[in-house]
């Protein structure tokens, strides 16, 4: 079962219904959408209130995706297309030249652009998740950082992984999910605090 | 069931726990806050300079105002029928041709012509002298005239060829 194969499932539990799982793949996509659309739209509200049009344009669209595509592409088109609309609705031009293709939005880099434009307050909570995120791996054990590490930034499978830590494939699940763990045992504080207001 | 939300965002979670995983994030809000936890800190190693707030609760709202989508079952399922029935009848096809062709060599059949084609085998025998002029009258009904093709015309023409002054000898009587 790949990751693609378990967004297939919760667009089949939303296809019958299943609203919970829809949510849970806005919770996954979320960044990376708002991440692709801020590409286009510079001003961080409206960035937002165009990522959650696009989720809601997603929703009702889901009835007529037949997983021909991964999810993730169909989804980035869909936000690459109501970016553009909510442009030109504006009469503003996308800040690119270039074509843009949903295939490549996960690997499109260009750090002065992609930056939202925050607000200090969101500013200060996002430098304050980073801060707990990262002070939290370096306190990890050795293991369980290097797994954790390998699946996060590398995108490595937990068969490769265990072939770099010559170890079980069932040793790299159990590290994965203890770093993960550790790392949300510092974080949900700071998360639970902020409810509603930002996280 | 912290580890199993972990492997199945992963990707890597045994298929027959997946089913049971995504049914408790129903039942449980707290699996959900673990799924949000887990995925934000991929986000955060990933990119750390671009951090989103957390939409799904503005999302969420949103779609209390939207109807339950319900994809028609006849999309996915009668895609199922339509690639399962045209592969019933292609391998129902060949299981016919497959039996019609065991039907024309039926076991009775069979041994008949084996002897028949044992019978139309050419054989080599001498030949007589005196069946030359037999064998010259009746070749065309032989198995090798169709081979030959005009070879065995051919032959007949010079065989006749004696034949073809025998028009000359009326001339010839005229002369005379």
């Amino acid at each position: 079962m790949t990751e693609r194969d378990v967004d297939q499932q919760l667009v089949e539990r939303v296809q019958r219904g299943d609203k919970h799982a829809f949510d849970l793949l806005v919770s996954k996509y979320q960044r990376k959408l708002g991440r692709l659309i801020s590409r286009f739209v510079r001003d961080s509200a409206e960035a937002e209130d165009v990522t959650q049009d696009a989720f809601i344009k997603a929703y009702r669209a889901l009835p007529g995706f037949r997983g021909e595509s991964a999810f993730y592409t169909w989804l980035y088109r869909i936000g690459i297309n109501t970016a553009k609309n909510h442009l030109l609705a504006n009469k503003r031009r996308a800040p690119t030249s270039t074509p843009f293709d949903a295939d490549d939005a996960e690997s499109f880099e260009e750090a002065s652009l992609l930056r939202e434009v925050s607000t200090p307050e969101n500013e200060l909570m996002s430098k304050q998740v980073v801060d707990v995120v990262q002070a939290s791996l370096l306190q990890l054990p050795e293991d369980l950082r290097s797994a954790l590490t390998l699946r996060e930034i590398e995108g490595l499978s937990y068969e490769e992984i265990a072939s770099v830590m010559n170890c079980p494939v069932g040793t790299v699940r159990s590290r994965i999910f203890r770093a993960r763990e550790a790392v949300a045992e510092n974080l949900r504080p700071l998360l639970e605090t902020s409810k509603g207001k930002r996280w | 069931m912290k580890q199993e939300i972990s492997a199945l965002m992963d990707g890597e979670l045994f298929e027959d726990d997946v089913g049971m995983v995504l049914d408790q994030f129903k039942r449980d809000p707290a699996t959900r806050k673990n799924w949000v936890a887990y995925h934000l800190i991929g986000d955060v190693l990933r990119q750390p300079d671009h951090i989103h707030s957390d939409l799904s609760a503005k999302v969420r709202e949103r779609m209390q105002d939207e109807p339950v989508v319900l994809a028609p079952r006849g999309h996915a399922v009668k895609q199922k029928m339509r690639t399962f029935a045209l592969s019933a009848v292609a391998s129902l096809s060949a299981v016919g041709v497959v039996a019609w062709m065991s039907l024309q060599i039926s076991p009775e059949i069979a041994p008949q012509m084996a002897m028949q084609q044992a019978a139309l085998r050419p054989a080599s025998m001498q030949i007589q002298p005196n069946s030359e002029d037999y064998l010259i009258a009746h070749q065309e009904f032989s198995p090798s005239a169709d081979v030959n093709g005009g070879a065995t015309y051919i032959r007949a023409v010079s065989y006749s060829s004696d034949e073809a002054t025998l028009p000359s000898k009326p001339s010839e009587n005229q002369a005379k």
